[in-house]
This record gives C-alpha cells, structure tokens and sequence, in this order.
C-alpha cells in the first residue's frame, strides 16, 4: 500500500507517512518493522522503556539516522533518502544543543538565515518566537547566562520559528526538575495550540504522555504495542505491557471466563469467583483463559458486614502515604498481592501492618485480556 | 614516615632539577651582559655592549625572517592539520583511526636530524622531486628548493604537523555532537555546518595550537641549519654561528635571550585570548 | 545525497594527499638507503645493503650508538623517577612555590633548545664538565623531564581516591599506600614516561650538538657531522633504522597503551 492509499484510507489529513521502517545497528534491532501516520496538527507522543526504540524512530524521521528498510513520506512525498538539513523538521535536543558562540538571538535566528529570509524578516520572526516562548528581550544574552528552563525554551524558539512540517521534541524536559517540568508541560501545550504545528514527543515518562497528547505510540522493543488516545490507552490496553506500563495497575492470576446471560464471571483457582454485569461481546468468549488487570483505584475497603460480592480477604502489608490519598499494599491468599488507593491517610491508623482487611473489586472497568494475547 | 615526611623526600631530586634548569638560564642570562674576550672562553665584565650590537641590520633581518618563517609555518600547518585531525577524530573505523595517528604522530619520534635529512633527499636538486618531475618530462632543469625560504617552510610544516594534529584533535574531539545536528536540523548543508558551527567551536584549540606552533618553529635549529645552509638563518642558526663557531658565547647568549624572550612573550600574549575564547565557546 | 558522497569523496581524497605529504619523506628515506650507488637517484637503480653494513661499521657511529644508548637509559631512567616525584608531590600537596615549581620542571617545552643547550654548555664550561657525560645526561633529563610529569599525571588522574583511603584505614603508613598503591598503579603512566623520553632522548639533536663533545656524542650529533662532510647515503641507512624501529615502537605502544587514551583524544 503507498502512502497515497493509506492516505485516502484512513481519510484523516497525514504529514507523516512511516511504512514497515526497521533499523538494525549490527546485529542489534532497535525498531522492527513499524507503520506510523502522523495526522496534521496533532501532538503524537513516543513512550516507551529506554531501548525500546522511540528516539532511534525519531532520528530517522529527522534524516539523522537512515532506516535500513521501509519508507518514510512526508506530505506523500518519499523523503528517505533526503538528508536532515532538507527535510523542514524543527528538533529540540535533549541537551538543547545551543551553539555557545552565538547569542540567543543568532540561536534562533540560525534556520531563518539558512533559508535566506531577509535582515527585517529575521528579526521580526525571531521576535515573534521569543514573545512565544515568552522570553521576548533576551535576545542580547549569551547562552550561558540562561538558567536550564530559559535554555529550553530557546531551542524550542529555535525549532519552530521558521515553521516546520514537524515539530521533534527528544525527552526535552527529562533534564528539568519536577515543578518546573510540571510547568514547561502547560506551557509545550499552550504553543502547541497557538502554532498548531504537528508535534512528535519522546518520553519515558508516562504521565506526562497522558496529560499532553492527542494520541500515544507505546513501544517497546522497537515495535509498536498500541497507539490510541490518552483515556483509550488507560482504560482499554491492549496487552499486559501496555497495561503495566501505563499508570499502576494490579496484576491478577489466570482465571476462567464465564458468560451466562448478563453475568459475566471470573473464576479463579481456589474456588474464588468475581464477577461483573459488563457487556460480554467486549470481553474474549466463554470458557477462555483470561489475565484480568485492575487499576487501584478500583480496588477499595469493604465493611465488615455487607454485601460480600466481590469481597476478599488480605492482610496489610504496608501504606505510602501520598498526601491525596494512600498507596494501601495487601496480601491476599487467592489473588496474590494487591495495591489499593485509599482516599485520605487514615487507612494507616485504622488498618496497621499485619492486619486482616476486606477488599472489593469493582470490575466493570477491568482490563481483561485473553491468556496469550497479554 | 609521615606524608610530609615523604613530600620532603621527593622535593629534594625535583628541586635539583628545577636548580639545574634556572642555572643553565641564568648563565645564559648572565653571559649576555658580560663583554666578549676573543680567543678566551670565558669572558669579561658587565656590559650592554651585546644588547647594543643587537640593532646591526643583519640581526634585525633574521630576527623579522624567523618571525616570518614561524608565521608562515604556523598558518599553513594548520591548513594541513586540520583536515586530517577531523578525520582522525571522526572516522568510524578505529583500525583507519589507529592508522592516522600512527602516520601523524610517528614523524615526532624520529627526531630532527632523520627528519631534516629525509626533507634534503626530497627536495635537494637530484633529490625525489626533481628526479620524478624530471622522469616525467614536465621540467628541464632541476628546481631549486634547497637553501630557499620555501623548503625551509616546507620541512618546517611537515616538522610541526603532527604537534598541530594531537592538539586540534583534542579541540575536534571536545564539540558536542549534538549542535552540529540541530545545524543540519535548521538548514545547513554539511560544509555550512562545518564552517558555522565546528570550526568556531574548534578555536581556541586552533588558536592555541597555532601559537603553539609559532614559537616552537621560532626556535627550531636543524632544518633552517641543514636546509637553509647558511642562506636562510633563523635565529637558532645565529647563536650556533656566534657560539660554537665563532666562539662568541656572549653575543650567542644575547641573541638566545632575545629569542627566548619572543617565545615567551608571544605564548603569554596569547593566554588572555584564548582564556576568552574558551569561555565564549563554554556553556558554563 | 549525490552532492554528500562526492563531498565525502573530495574530503578523503584530501587527507590522503596530506597523508602522502606526511609520509614522503620516511619513504624516500627508505628507497635510499638501498641505493647501490654514492649519487642519489630516483628511482634507484637497483638494490643494496651496503650501505647499511657502513653505517653498521663506521666506528664513529658505533660509538655515538652507544654513547646515546648510556645517555638515554640513564637519563630516561632517572628522569622517570623525578617525574613521579614531581607530578606526585605537585599533584597531592599544596605548598608555597608549588606552581612555580611545577613551571620551572614544564619550561624545557617553551625554552628554545638550542638555548637550553647553550646555557648547560655555559656552565659545564665554567666549571670545567664541557661535554662530559654527567653534563649531557643532565641535560637530557631536564629536557625529557615534562614528558614523563604528563604520562604520570594522566595516570595519576585517573586513580580512584577511595583505593589510598582503603588502605590507609586498613592500617597502611603513607609510605606503604604510596609504595604499595599509588606507585604501583601509576605503571602505566611511568612506563609510557620513559618510553616517550626514551625516543625523545635518543633522537635529540639540537641541544646534544652543543653539551656534547667528539667523545660523547650521540648519534644524531655524529649523523650531523657526516652529513656535513660526506653526501653519500650512509645516513640514509640509519634514519630507515629508526624510522621503521619507531613505527613499530609506536604499534606495540598503541597495542598495551593506547596511543589515542595517552594522547587524551576524544572519539565519539
């Protein structure tokens, strides 16, 4: 299929076309066989473990790294073999990667320059990105007098003031620390929206791919687990990997699936049975070997003496406290361990270590997967 | 014994050294401002006669042609050097990388006499380059290269080479990676990225090396020696005519003081310099 | 990306022209050394070794080969020590005169040599050692010195403080850590040191021509005074020696050191 199909295809307006790339160094494979489109305008986020392949997919989709198979296209054009400094991509490095012996002006100035726009041009664009970046009126320093946050944004300047097709950001608040990542993450999604210019992010850090993107790409081991839209991801993975990796999440041993009118049941070894009124024709069918994954905080303290559907029995193995709410780890003799959240901190007082607990599971928001598929 | 026992221990051969050093400065230090007694090896009293006798015209002239010759050699060094410490630095392939250092470096041990008379072979009138040239046809008569600024230069440069390599590779090697792939990123094909980005990150291994390279030629000795054959003097000719062939130990040694005074004067000019383009090029 | 491979092309094709440049005059040095004839010509007209067996038997040669050989091991050799000593003392302690110090044993690299020569010379003659063996050696050793001091101080830099802490809390004296420790894992630093001051010593040139005499002079000063006189390719015959014997000097160092680590050249 080319590009051009898959564009009519998926009827969605594509920039990027990645077709079936792989890059083997040696004997080693770092990306295997992916397929990506990249829709126009939107904020695509590479997650995944380190080595699993998403800055190498990302060199290649600037022109630093050649794939040894496939094809890229960019706007339906094939641009795999056009080298880096023709293919109008705007990168921010993970170090920033500012020229020292220029100042933040010629910084920005530099891809502007390089495509021979005009003295006023450059100066009123260069002006325009700062005021972007809101750092108008440094254009006079040097880089070293620029804090870690200020240096960021001025490669981000530098990236997007002469508008490219894709904006390639590589784990660019991985140096910063926490407040000021928190902050830098409002401030990449307000420029998203103000330039609308399609954006690729690179992280290992899943919450942050949660809270900025349209849609996730989760990789690991350089191929393509799911992509889908931040809630999709969370709620509906499509394999254990994706499940362990986005968010925590309890694990729960292999059962039976049993569907029998609108009863849907989870038999587990030891004569334990769950159960949940979900619709079935979401689920894999009857009688198959499942893996159920359940989120903490879906997981919560039941009475002493209530309804006992869905009720186990743990003992406490210890509290994090997290001022919200408190990370509660229990032992149970037929699931194994569980993580519940708790809501405020009196968990710690009123169940201390070693002691019994009831816990129930609230199962219509599961992930349930087929044994095999996980 | 204590750790400032051993430090006394050690000071002691150091400190002889150092003595040995200063003395053998200090005598020629000391010379220069005594008078000159032919036929004697000694010499007499305190005198500026030698400073004053600095100010003859073919003094002056050899001086300015050793400033010449150094400069000369310092710039087109480097135009030769740093070609192949780009390469040495970043090539892929270390057995090509363990070549060029081994083709760069190797000349230095050799030492000047092989080194000198390897340049003689090569460019003396029946030497390799009139002989080939000749062979082929393209000249009649042999070109002259010996006794001529130009094979001084020539030595000068091959002679200097491999100092101006080690340390442009070290320059070469310290650039982040990084910015010359945000240039190429930006727009700039790899001859842009080579000029705006490497080379002015390079400089203060470039300007370093190239002073570094001025005042080691200003006091090199067998090759103007040998090649220059008393038509081309440097100033190290100079003091060896004054000194150990006409035994005038005192103008030798005045002449030795002035060279080592330039030597020194242009290396401590220079340090501010560099010093200020080494912050321009750091991050810090 | 057929203007980059001819850009890559060009560029290589350039540094082989310079290599070719840097390596001519070793090779026409080699070509000559087996020229039959007195008359240098190119290309030679045959093969053969005699002059090699002249360089071998002139005893002039012979004695300066081993008047080198004393003045080098002895000089590298002592010069080896000092320079522990120094870089040790210059690099662990902090004491008054510590920089000048550390400047006055580093000068030998700027001083010109042939005035470091020159003014050993003056004072071997004042107090009457005038191409003596103990005023060359001197010599020697101050000129190789700084080399030696920058092989021990990469060595010394890269030694983990926590190994010295070890064993001083095990209950060794300083003299123990410096002895059973530190000196030991400076090895290779002193062994490249006298390597390098070893070559540097056996090939100096302009500063030996002024501290040496016909009695103790090195080969270099002996090659010199031939040169001057007889133009036949003698001398050719003894720079092919060195040339290939420092070639393969600076494979075996490459090969156990690593030429490229003593050189602190980064790659990447």
């Amino acid at each position: 299929m080319t590009a051009k199909d898959r564009l009519q295809e998926t009827g969605t307006d594509s920039v990027v076309e990645i077709d079936k790339v792989a890059k083997t160094f040696g004997s080693v494979t770092a990306v295997n066989e992916v397929s990506l489109s990249i829709r126009r305008g939107e904020f695509l986020t590479l997650l995944g473990p380190s080595g699993c392949g998403k800055t190498t997919l990302l060199n290649m989709i600037a022109g630093f790294e050649a794939p040894s198979a496939g094809q890229i296209c960019f706007d339906g054009r094939d641009v795999t073999a056009v080298p880096p400094h023709q293919r109008e991509t705007g990168m921010v490095f993970q170090n920033y990667a500012l020229f020292p012996h220029m100042n933040v002006f010629d910084n920005v100035a530099f891809g502007l320059r390089m495509r021979k726009l005009d003295k006023q041009a450059i100066a009123r664009e260069v002006g325009h990105a700062l005021d972007m970046v809101k750092l108008s009126g440094m254009a006079e320093r040097r880089i070293r007098q620029l804090s870690g946050g200020q240096q960021q944004r001025i490669a981000l300047a530098r990236a997007i003031v002469f508008k490219p097709k894709v904006l390639l950001l590589d784990e660019p608040l991985s140096a910063l620390d926490k407040n000021l990542r928190t902050q830098m993450q409002f401030e990449l999604k307000e420029l998203h929206e103000k330039t609308g210019l399609t954006t690729v992010f690179v992280t290992h850090d899943q919450g942050e791919a949660l809270s900025m993107s349209d849609r996730i790409v989760v990789m690991s081991r350089g191929e393509i687990q799911q992509v889908s839209e931040p809630l999709e991801l969370y709620s509906r993975p499509v394999n254990s990997f994706v499940a362990s990796f986005i968010g925590e999440i309890n694990q729960l041993p292999a059962a039976r699936l049993r569907t029998q009118g609108g009863l849907v049941s989870f038999e587990f070894p030891g004569a334990l049975t769950l159960a949940t009124h979900r619709a079935a024709h979401t689920l894999p069918g009857d009688n198959e070997s499942v893996r159920i994954f359940v989120r903490p905080e879906h997981v919560s303290v039941a009475e002493e003496a209530g309804d006992a559907a869905n009720v186990v029995s743990a003992t406490v193995v210890s509290h994090i406290y997290q001022g919200t709410h408190t990370v509660t780890r229990v032992e149970s003799a037929a699931l194994g361990r569980i993580d519940m959240r708790v809501p405020g901190g009196r968990i710690k007082e009123e169940k201390p270590a070693g002691s019994p607990i009831r816990i129930r599971f609230a199962l219509d928001d599961a992930v349930v997967l087929r044994e095999g598929a996980a | 014994m204590t750790k400032r026992q051993i430090w006394w221990l050690l000071i002691i051969p150091c400190v002889l050294v150092a003595a040995a050093m200063i003395a053998s400065l200090l005598g020629v230090f000391q010379f220069s401002f005594r008078r000159f007694i032919p036929g004697s090896l000694s010499a007499g009293g305190f005198t500026l006669d030698n400073f004053y006798g600095m100010a003859r015209p073919i003094y002056l002239l050899v001086i300015l042609d050793t400033l010449l010759i150094s400069f000369l050699t310092a710039v087109f060094c480097l135009i030769l050097s740093y070609p192949v410490a780009y390469a040495l630095v970043r090539t892929t392939k270390e057995w090509l990388r363990t070549l060029l250092v081994i083709l760069a470096i190797t000349p230095l041990f050799t030492g000047e006499i092989v080194r000198t008379y390897a340049w003689m072979l090569v460019l003396g009138t029946q030497g390799f380059i009139n002989s080939a040239l000749l062979s082929i046809g393209l000249i009649d008569t042999p070109l002259q290269f010996m006794y001529t600024r130009f094979g001084v230069v020539v030595a000068l440069v091959h002679f200097s080479m491999p100092v101006m390599i080690i340390l442009l590779a070290t320059a070469i090697g310290h650039v982040n990676r990084d910015c010359e792939k945000a240039a190429a990123n930006l727009g700039a094909p790899p001859l842009s990225v080579f000029w705006r980005v490497t080379v002015p990150l390079t400089m203060p291994g470039i300007i370093a090396g190239t002073v570094v390279i001025f005042a080691w030629t200003m006091s090199a000795f067998a090759t103007p020696q040998l090649i220059g054959g008393g038509k081309v003097l440097m100033i190290s000719n100079l003091v060896y005519l004054q000194g150990l062939s006409s035994f005038n130990f005192p103008l030798a040694a005045m002449l030795s003081l002035i060279a080592f005074i330039a030597a020194i004067g242009s290396l401590g000019a220079i340090q501010p310099i560099v010093a200020r383009l080494e912050r321009r090029v750091a991050l810090q | 990306m057929q203007a980059m491979t001819l850009q890559k092309t060009s560029f290589w094709v350039l540094v082989a022209i310079i290599l070719a440049f840097l390596t001519l005059p070793a090779l026409v040095v080699i070509m000559t050394s087996f020229n039959p004839t007195e008359i240098l010509r190119f290309p030679p007209q045959g093969f053969s070794l005699r002059w090699y067996a002249r360089a071998f038997t002139y005893s002039d040669f012979q004695n300066a080969f081993y008047s080198g050989l004393i003045v080098t091991v002895v000089a590298s050799t002592i010069a080896s020590v000092v320079g522990v000593a120094a870089a040790y003392i210059i690099d662990r302690y902090q004491f008054t005169g510590r920089r000048l110090l550390e400047f006055i044993l580093v000068s030998p690299l700027i001083v010109p040599r042939f005035t470091t020569g020159f003014g050993f010379l003056l004072i071997g003659a004042q107090i009457g050692l005038a191409g003596s063996y103990p005023l060359v050696i001197l010599t020697h050793i101050v000129l190789v010195l700084p080399f030696v001091m920058r092989s021990v101080y990469v060595s010394l830099a890269n030694i983990d403080p926590a190994l010295e802490r070890a064993a001083a809390n095990l209950g060794a004296s300083p003299i123990n850590v410096l002895m059973r420790i530190t000196v030991p894992l400076l090895t290779p630093g002193i062994v490249g040191g006298w390597i390098v001051a070893s070559i540097l010593s056996f090939t100096e040139f302009t500063a030996s021509l002024y501290v040496t005499n016909y009695s103790t002079q090195t080969l270099p000063v002996a090659m010199y005074t031939y040169v001057r006189e007889y133009t036949d390719p003698t001398i050719a015959a003894i720079s092919a020696l060195l040339i290939v014997s420092t070639t393969v000097g600076m494979f075996v160092v490459d090969r156990f050191l690593g030429l490229k680590r003593i050189l602190a050249i980064e790659t990447h």
